[in-house]
């Protein structure tokens, strides 16, 4: 089993390219797979026969798996948790999976437990 | 997890293409080229939303090809361990599928108190029965490995750990 050694999500390991990248919640991919999915049906008569099977997969799972149906609720998540400290990555976990308790979360994205630890003491 | 990022790409574009259509042509051959392809580095290519920028063409010596450089924005899908993701059960062993990628959790990442029913509807099933696991039921699981192969990556998985496993139904916002 191999793959990158020091890659590790639970503990925002995942590269600098992607720590720094625009990471997008499941109902947001819905919303830009369905734009392209309606451009694609407007330019030709077959749609289904232009796109990859990944695509198809992908815009399955993020209508199955979007939180919300709503883009303004999408929206309206985001701008609340982008209201803490958090990177890209760990908000589109946490908007992803919506944990219940505090304990789920940190379960979740054990990365942010350390901002808690930190501003338990602040 | 999904992310929107910027690649960068040489295209190679024949003699014939070349004319009014030329910047559609390559956005085209652009698209038929990388989307649905699978790198280790970006992981699966789901969709390029937009084309940031062409670069000047090279032609190529002896040949009447023109390399240009194009840079893109595209939605990716990369899986990374130790994330957490939610993902839908295909087959017993068993395997799940999250948008484009694959993933296999053994028994024994699976908790000790879920034992395997063989039968029609194969499933892993609690003592008490009051948990079970088969084809197309939703579970929440993580990432504890990734294979990269040639053209897509492969991961393991464990629901063992807390506030994995089957899932109840999320509520629609």
């Amino acid at each position: 089993m191999s793959g990158e050694e020091e890659e590790n999500a639970a503990e925002l390991k995942i590269g600098d390219e992607f720590l720094k990248a625009k990471c997008l919640m499941n109902c947001e991919v819905s919303l830009i797979l369905d734009h392209k999915y309606e451009q694609l049906q407007q330019s030709s008569d077959d749609p289904m026969n232009q796109v990859s099977q990944v695509f198809e997969k992908s815009l399955q799972y993020v209508k199955r798996f979007s939180r919300y149906k709503n883009p303004d609720a999408a929206r309206q998540v985001r701008e609340i948790l982008a209201r803490y400290q958090l990177a890209e990555f760990e908000l589109c976990v946490l908007g992803n999976l919506c944990p219940e308790t505090v304990e789920e979360a940190i379960a979740m994205v054990p990365s942010i437990k350390v901002d808690i630890f930190f501003f338990s003491f602040v | 997890m999904f992310f929107h990022i910027v690649l960068e790409r040489n295209m190679q574009l024949h003699p014939r293409y070349f004319g009014r259509n030329l910047r559609d042509n390559l956005v085209a051959k652009l698209m038929k080229d990388v989307e649905g392809t699978c790198s280790g580095r970006h992981g699966f290519v789901v969709a390029v939303t937009g084309i940031e920028n062409v670069g000047k063409g090279l032609i190529r010596d002896g040949t009447g090809f023109v390399t240009f450089p194009v840079k893109y924005q595209c939605v990716v899908f990369r899986p990374f361990k130790g994330e957490i993701l939610e993902a839908v059960v295909t087959m017993m062993g068993f395997f799940a599928e999250a948008g484009p990628v694959q993933i296999f959790v053994s028994n024994h990442l699976i908790p000790d108190d879920m034992e395997f029913q063989s039968g029609d509807m194969p499933n892993y099933t609690t003592s008490d029965g009051s948990v079970k696991i088969q084809k197309d039921s939703e579970v929440r699981l993580k990432i504890i490995g990734t294979r990269v192969d040639a053209t897509e990556i492969f991961c393991i998985g464990t629901i063992k750990d807390d506030f994995l496993g089957v899932i109840n139904d999320p509520v629609a916002i």
